[in-house]
């Protein structure tokens, strides 16, 4: 599904280089956990995948479902079903919940040459979705966002990607800011959205989340590169010594 | 220093002498300069002509009663009048602007609507303007009686390269309430300079909304007068412009006695090289204690050649009032866009829905839904 290879990416307005030399392979089905310490580039990667601007890729390659990611614009990446659950979710005042998830949806369907969601078929399609997730009625009436508590704007990210249906999941820090509730919440919206056809990179700093996604290989990222790759014990390994025991080893 | 200027050919032909930028309050709307061509009367415009513009009016399913007004003068064949009261008289206006005067000079024909009870549907005054070098004034009357209540659309369509002028003046009695909704969507070539008073009586509510959009130079006076106590005025608007359209928006809020809330809200968006323009001056009167006025203006700068100026002034003689004014300029914001675009909409797409979310916030002022739809799907449909 994902293939990166010896990417490296820089900041445009900077010249300092924040990832040097990643590569990482994600197939249908798997889910891939990255973690690392603050500073390791572990956004700027979700940010590289998503398309944001002002990242310079300077050598390597990203390819996509046969196809080279870094050659479409943040749309067309999510047209073809990659999707970024950030990190600090953007509040969009005037914009309406459901009605950006509409306008999103039918994009999408546009974009692959798809059918376009009728309102009421639309409509009843999320409201099912947003149950399983506690997002109320009052939080799809709301502008993206706007007003929303932590736990829910990590909420209000999982509905938009359980109505969206995405082939690669890209969560940067879902867990950040979230109790242990909350957390469970939205642990359960992304198993529920597990399948053989999609793939997942959870971000993540810390172990805990982990004991809620359950992922199928750990990536230690550290100054730009992946240093380490195991099973789901890396991550334990990690909770109990610390970044700086593998980080020097690798050194 | 008394400087005599030679009247322009412009000038000689309206009658008047046109405010220029030595004027404070036109510094940024030379009319003198701006106001090139020579205006006369023209013949009205054919009927086939006519009938085409008033089926073009953008709110025209959204009002069950219809004054149509074509070059200034009202047309009662193709108006839809079921209860409203319709006079040919309106006051004389005291205040002394040049608008006012030019509006005198052209002669323009009086159309007087009087509402009394609770009018529960929009009426709509369309003014229908055409002709090439035509010259044309409406002088609109409207009166609301002493807890009453109505809603009033105003709409502006029009053909060719004319120049209007539109006054308005109201009277809102005891208690009484209007809503009122001006769509400025004159034809792209015309010149629209209008001028609203308003008169508020003891508790009335003035709920105003201005859509801007339409001429390529559109100067819009507004004077609101509180009369009586606990009156309340929310004014609200909104630009969206393009090519070289400039826009100058003069308001005067006079609070002349106590206990009254005046509320000024302009969202504007400029593109290509044009240039909008809010003024807003909040007068507090010596007696007018617990007054309670704010304004803030808000820009969009779609381009680098658009331009935006704002003038907010307070001048407050009593001691014991709130009042306060904020302006923001700036682009679209960049975290905005990409979120909409990290979920599959393309960035055309998501521009136009970030305008129209900057832009609704003042729609969303208007009371009354039906109305307040309509606004929001002409701001669609002006976007895309």
């Amino acid at each position: 599904m994902l293939e990166i290879k010896n990417l490296h990416v820089r900041l445009a307005d900077e010249q300092r280089e924040i990832l040097k030399g990643l590569t990482l392979t994600v197939k249908a089905g798997e889910v891939h956990a990255i973690m690392g310490p603050n500073g390791s580039g572990k956004s700027t990667l979700s940010y590289v995948l998503s398309g944001r601007a002002g990242y310079e890729v300077t050598d390597g390659s990203v390819t996509y479902k046969g196809e080279d990611l870094l050659d479409m614009s943040p749309d067309q990446r999510a047209a073809k079903g990659v999707f970024l659950a950030f990190q600090y979710p953007i509040e969009i005042p005037g914009v309406a919940t459901m009605q950006f998830l509409k306008v999103a949806a039918n994009a999408q369907r546009k974009a692959r040459g798809e059918k376009e969601y009728a309102i009421p078929e639309f409509m009843k399609l999320v409201k099912a979705k947003a149950a399983a997730l506690n997002v109320n009625q009052d939080m799809l009436k709301r502008p993206v966002n706007v007003g929303f508590s932590g736990g829910e704007k990590k909420r209000a990210e999982i509905l938009q990607m359980a109505v969206l249906e995405p082939s690669l999941c890209v969560l940067d820090e879902t867990d950040s800011g979230l109790d242990i509730d909350a957390l469970r919440v939205v642990a359960d919206g992304v198993n529920a959205l597990r399948s053989p056809d999609r793939a997942m990179i959870v971000i993540t700093h810390y172990q805990r989340l982990l004991e809620y996604i359950v992922p199928d290989k750990v990536h230690v990222l550290s100054d730009g590169a992946i240093i380490k790759t195991g099973g789901k014990e890396l991550a334990l390994e990690l909770e109990a010594h610390g970044y700086a025991d593998i980080v020097g080893k690798a050194a | 220093m008394n400087m005599v200027v030679a009247n322009t050919a412009a000038e000689e032909a309206l009658g008047v002498k046109l405010p220029s930028r030595r004027d404070e309050d036109w510094k940024w709307t030379d009319l003198k300069r701006l106001v090139e061509r020579v205006y006369i009367a023209v013949e009205a415009p054919t009927a086939k002509a006519v009938d085409a513009l008033v089926k073009s009016a953008p709110l025209a399913k959204v009002a069950a009663e219809r004054v149509v007004i074509v070059n200034g003068v009202y047309d009662a064949k193709r108006s839809k009048l079921t209860g409203l009261k319709i006079a040919n008289s309106a006051p004389v206006i005291t205040i002394e602007d040049a608008l006012l005067t030019l509006n005198g000079k052209l002669n323009a024909k009086a159309v007087s609507l009087s509402f009394s009870g609770n009018i529960d549907t929009p009426v709509e005054v369309l003014h229908v303007s055409s002709g090439d070098g035509a010259a044309i004034a409406s002088r609109l009357h409207i009166t609301v009686a002493a807890d009453s209540a109505a809603t009033v659309i105003e709409t502006f369509v029009g053909d060719g390269e004319y120049l209007h002028n539109p006054v308005t003046t109201i009277d809102i009695d005891k208690g009484g309430k209007l809503d009122r909704v001006k769509v400025e969507t004159e034809c792209a070539r015309a010149q629209h300079l209008s001028h609203i008073i308003v008169s508020l009586d003891a508790r009335a509510i003035f709920n105003d909304f201005t859509f801007t959009s339409g001429a390529t130079l559109s100067r819009q006076n507004g004077n609101v007068i509180f009369n009586g106590e606990y009156a309340n005025a929310h004014l609200a608007g909104s630009y969206l412009l393009s090519g070289k359209q400039h826009v100058d928006t003069r308001l005067i809020v006079d609070h002349a006695v106590p206990h009254c809330t005046s509320r000024e809200l302009f969202k504007c968006v400029m593109n290509g090289q044009s240039r909008g323009i809010f003024q807003g001056k909040v007068i507090v009167r010596k007696d007018a204690q617990k007054t309670d006025g704010k304004q803030s203006s808000h820009a969009l700068l779609l381009s680098d050649t658009a331009e935006f100026d704002a003038k907010p002034e307070l001048e407050i003689y009593a001691d014991d009032v709130v009042c306060g004014h904020g302006t923001t300029c700036g682009d679209l914001n960049g975290d905005h866009l990409f979120y909409l675009q990290s979920r599959g909409i393309p960035e055309a797409q998501a521009r136009a829905m970030l305008v129209e979310a900057f832009v609704d916030e003042a729609v969303e002022t208007v009371e009354n839904e039906t109305v307040r739809k309509a606004l929001i799907a002409l701001v669609h449909e002006r976007m895309n």
